[in-house]
């Protein structure tokens, strides 16, 4: 009797402490960046313009880009054509979202992970990012296939930040709308 | 005296056989495979009509031309930058025995880079050529080389300065089509190739024009569609429309300084809205085990396979089927149909409208040569 009431106790307390983040609300203006420079950030765009946010997209932001935005949300995923497009390394790229996870955490800006390459955007070069903003993540968008091996869940299970999981790029732009709702 | 060199000629027999068959084979790659074009074409003419300066050279290559006679956009097709790329010939080829276009119009060069599929690359092991069974029979296609034929030009000079950016590439550059755009009227043959495409671009009043291409699996640019920066909103619809129709395809935007190439100077120089497409090939790859005709067009590998499960690289391969001709030629014109689809929505009044090209999944289920003609 006793474990069983210390199991609805449980679940409950589970169950309100899932509610509460799911519930977190996410504030417009948005700025949109890229993690690792892929192009997947350029249909974020598109999708965030298609639910009429208030959203702006800095390739490379800098902390001082930061002024005047409530949410970051950031795309990660490694691309070398696109890393050689902005002219900067791999290491360039890493210590800039650093910085700029850094800077959003201080002004107490939330950060918004939204994963959509799939299993092109994953392992490689591409994780070293995934795992950085996924880290420090209040939510998380992710395209299934992105997830096969359960990385985006162990993350999210391990620090209890809410996942998202859709089967297609077009049907995470539903969920990111209803972010700022 | 005889019978102490008979060792010495029978050697010299044997070499100067073995010679004159591999000659006459490597020979056969100076013959072109014969196209068999579906009835909406219209018109054939050569690239040099473009360009003068490569007539009469290896160069000079087939255009063709499918003419709706309604006005609207006009698109080109390029296969075989690359002729080392099965699927980049191949998806040209079928688009070309298939296509009918209702509005606009439609150029299609299969052999961007005739000269190259006159060899192949030394010490890779490629087959010279692979065949495909059709409805009607066999047909034979040439793998070449990635780049122009030495005995077209050369030598390489030690550092490749690019035209006009001098961005300093290897020698082995020099005669890599996709390095010399926008080309130039005086230059060695694979800029004047170069130069000669934008001239077709331009006098045609290109709107929209595809380079199709292949790499290795463990390449990070793979499965995608590159676009120039320009264009941004053309490649997101159709990667979105792709993805629709369960086929994943990894933007990618053109560099704006990395010169030479298709998406970049096409974009650059001309009015083109310019596609790369690249698929997988494991054929093409450093990991690859015995290159054979079995590899080119089942593009199934175990080295890959074990590659993929350390994770230690992306590898684009797919464990379990891995990446046969139908899959790279379905997902090639699938591409080209949806990036088609996507510019309309942005042009419309520029459309061009193309029909009765196969979808993935009726080239995967029946094959590639079951849309070849004869
Ligand atoms: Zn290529």
């Amino acid at each position: 009797m006793k474990t069983r009431i210390a199991t609805y106790v449980t679940i409950t307390i589970l169950f309100l402490a899932g509610t509460s983040l799911l519930a977190q609300k996410f504030e417009q203006p948005v700025l949109i960046s890229s993690a690792g420079q892929s192009a997947d950030v350029k249909l974020v765009k598109m999708l965030a313009q298609r639910q009429g946010l208030n959203a702006t997209t800095v390739l490379m932001a800098k902390p001082e880009d930061l002024t005047g935005f409530k949410t970051l949300v950031i795309v990660p995923g490694f691309s070398s054509k696109g890393l050689g497009a902005a002219g900067i390394s791999q290491q360039d790229e890493l210590e800039r979202v650093q910085s700029l996870i850094k800077a959003a955490n201080d002004l107490k800006i939330p950060i918004v992970l939204m994963h959509i390459g799939g299993n092109a955007r994953r392992q490689g070069q591409s994780d070293s990012f995934n795992q950085l903003v996924a880290d420090n993540s209040k939510f998380m968008l992710v395209v299934k296939q992105g997830d096969e091996d359960g990385f985006f869940t162990k993350i999210a299970g391990a620090r209890n930040i809410p996942l998202t999981l859709v089967e297609k790029i077009a049907e995470t732009a539903e969920p990111l709308g209803n972010l700022f709702k | 005296m005889i019978k102490n060199n008979l060792s010495t000629i029978i050697i010299t027999v044997i070499t100067a056989t073995m010679g004159v068959i591999a000659a006459v084979s490597f020979g056969k790659m100076h013959h072109p495979e014969e196209l068999f074009p579906s009835e909406g074409l219209t018109g054939k003419v050569m690239l040099s009509d473009y360009f003068e300066g490569i007539k009469g050279t290896n160069g000079d290559t087939e255009v063709y031309l499918f003419d709706s006679g309604v006005e609207g956009g006009t698109a080109l097709v390029c296969g075989g930058a690359h002729p080392n790329e099965a699927a980049s010939f191949l998806s040209a080829v079928v688009i070309l025995e298939n296509l009918r276009v209702t509005c606009g119009r439609v150029f299609i060069i299969p052999r961007l880079n005739n000269s190259a599929f006159t060899c192949s690359d030394p010490m890779e092991g490629f087959p010279a050529s692979y065949e495909i069974p059709t409805k009607y029979g066999t047909r034979r296609f040439r793998l070449g080389s990635r780049v122009t034929n030495p005995l077209d030009q050369w030598p390489d000079p030690l550092v490749f300065s690019q035209y006009p950016s001098n961005q300093q590439l290897s020698g082995f550059e020099t005669r890599n089509i996709n390095r010399s755009y926008p080309g130039r009227a005086d230059g060695n043959l694979t800029e004047r190739i170069a130069y000669a495409i934008v001239q077709l671009i331009e006098k045609e009043k290109v709107n929209i024009a595809f380079d199709i291409h292949e790499s290795s699996p463990e390449v990070p640019i793979v499965n995608v569609i590159v676009y120039h920066e320009n264009y941004e909103e053309v490649a997101m619809g159709a990667i979105l429309g792709l993805e629709m129709a369960g086929l994943q395809f990894s933007p990618e935007t053109s560099p704006k300084n990395f010169h030479g190439l298709s998406h970049r100077e096409w974009g650059d120089y001309t009015n083109a809205i310019p596609f790369l497409m690249e698929t997988s090939n494991p054929s093409m790859g450093r990991l690859r085990g015995r290159t054979d005709v079995d590899l080119v067009l089942r593009g199934y590998c175990d080295n890959y396979k074990k590659a993929k499960e350390t994770g230690a690289l992306r590898i684009a391969y797919r464990e379990d089927t891995g990446e046969p001709i139908a899959h790279r030629v379905g997902r090639h014109i699938a591409g080209v149909v949806e990036l088609i689809n996507s510019y309309n929505l942005y042009y419309p009044d520029m459309q061009i409208v193309i029909e009765n090209l196969p979808d993935y999944d009726m080239i995967m289920e029946k094959g590639v040569g079951e849309f070849l003609n004869n």
